[in-house]
């Protein structure tokens, strides 16, 4: 009989710790029993307050969890530094040097906080200076290497495209929005060492190219490609050449880029139109290049429809249309690896 | 390249509790194979003394959602199950999938507008060109 009451008391406990580990199995018995726990299991904290406390009160406390300032992962309970930079470079499947790969974690603002941090608990200056390097040296190298990588790739896919295009596809690949957003979703936010949290995009951004530095050092500069490749060119699946590059003349590029493979001016004509006398007209117009069609695209007015059709061309000349092939993600061969060595920094 | 989603497995249970004789024999024999062939999950193991919440597995994601799995009353096999699948599971919220496909590219030679096997104004049509 109290055996199978307290195994009975332990089935129905609640999943909640905190201040019901104080309660007495006696006391706790009849309220345990009538108030077993509702609550579905993935959502329920380990710090809210046990059914044995009153109602309010426990509204009023996870109220006050709920508010408090959201905190580094480092300062929760279960962190192992070491651990988890060893299981970071697992998931990339990446040998990396540990200490330059600590190295790399570690941004200006953090050493500045510390040694002020020190400086006003009142330590001589021996021990303020911390004995850590920060990452602006490997960050440097590494958007270096990526930005030349990144270029030398795109002039290989796409031999058609402008220096200004190559350029600003590579501005947009390591532009502060793209690679935080990589960063986050690889749990560098977590082992990242700054000074505010969460840590603002251009720390995330630094630190990513930080950690490809350190991978150029450790690995060399095949898997260090490879890895760019992988993690960010994807992030141009779905986007459009005109999204990320910025063309205010179309027309005029597009001119340009005719009279160097020597084709006539292109003469727009309308193709097909739909809708002229209402709000919402449809204009297709045609570029036809010795009566040759070269593209056509719509648009709502003429002029916008015209626009829109030296954009097309300019995408089919470049060879950066939808229908291109995909990149090519497969391993690179043994012949190809000491070019790459040597053309790239 | 695939990276594993899963960014640790928090093991928390209790040392001297009835219901956690599973997660204590999965600690004793299965969590170093576990750990060894899962190089990229950290796993934590903490058993918290006295009488505390239920034997509770938590997993953390990359994306950042946390999901706890209770291990109370389960065998270590069991537990050692339910760890890789939660090792091979993403992040994302088990919801119910409205449909059971998906496709990027919906139309291959381009979606039917009303303008699409329509010829366009240009096409002279004319009496027919006598054969060369």
């Amino acid at each position: 009989p109290a055996m199978a009451a307290r195994l009975l008391l332990r089935a129905a406990r609640p999943l909640l710790a905190g201040t019901g580990r104080g309660a007495g199995l006696g006391t706790g018995l009849g309220t345990a029993l009538s108030t077993a726990p509702s609550t579905a299991p993935s959502t329920v904290p380990s710090t809210a307050p046990s059914p044995e406390k009153k109602r309010w009160l426990r509204a009023y406390l996870e109220l006050q969890r709920l508010q408090a300032p959201p905190q580094r992962r480092s300062e929760k309970p279960n962190w192992d530094y070491h651990a988890e930079i060893q299981a970071f470079s697992y998931r990339l499947q990446e040998n990396f040097a540990l200490d330059l790969l600590k190295t790399a974690f570690v941004n200006p603002c953090y050493i500045e906080s510390e040694e002020a941090r020190r400086r006003q608990l009142g330590l001589d200056k021996d021990a303020v200076a911390l004995q850590l390097q920060d990452n602006s040296g490997l960050a440097e190298r590494g958007l270096r290497f990526a930005r030349a990588y990144l270029a030398q790739c795109f002039e290989g896919a796409y031999p058609e495209l402008p220096a200004k295009g190559v350029e600003a596809l590579v501005n947009f690949l390591t532009s502060q929005e793209l690679v935080s957003y990589v960063a986050q979703n690889l749990s560098v936010q977590d082992l990242a060492l700054c000074r505010d949290f969460p840590a603002p995009p251009d720390v995330l951004q630094r630190t990513f190219l930080a950690v490809i530095g350190a991978l150029l050092e450790s690995s060399g500069p095949e898997r260090t490609g490879i890895f760019v490749r992988d993690f960010l060119i994807p992030q141009l699946i779905g986007k459009d050449l005109f999204e990320v590059w910025e063309v205010v003349n179309p027309m005029g590029l597009l001119l340009e880029e005719l009279t160097k493979r020597n084709i006539s001016a292109p003469e727009p004509r309308i193709t097909r139109q739909l809708g002229v006398s209402t709000v919402l007209p449809v204009y297709f117009v045609g570029l036809y290049c010795d009566k040759k069609i070269l593209a056509e695209g719509p648009g709502e007015t003429l002029l916008a429809a015209e626009e829109e059709a030296a954009r097309v061309a300019l995408r089919k000349l470049y060879g950066y249309t939808e229908n291109r092939r995909p990149w090519d993600y497969s391993k690179p061969k043994q012949g190809l690896a000491a070019e790459k060595a040597i053309s790239s920094n | 390249r695939y990276v594993r989603q899963l960014q640790r497995l928090q093991l928390l249970f209790s040392p001297t509790a009835a219901d956690a004789r599973g997660a204590r024999e999965f600690v004793e024999e299965a969590a170093q194979d576990f750990a060894r062939q899962h190089p990229d999950v950290v796993l934590y193991v903490s058993p918290h003394s006295g009488p505390g919440p239920a034997p509770v597995l938590r997993a953390e994601y990359l994306n950042g959602t946390v999901r706890d799995e209770l291990i109370a009353s389960k065998t270590s096999e069991e537990i050692a199950q339910l760890a890789i699948k939660l090792a091979n599971q993403s992040g994302l919220d088990i919801i119910r999938i409205r449909k059971p496909f998906h496709t990027d590219n919906p139309s291959v030679q381009g979606q039917w507008h009303p303008l699409t096997n329509k010829p366009s104004i240009l096409t002279v049509q004319g009496p027919r060109l006598q054969p060369q």
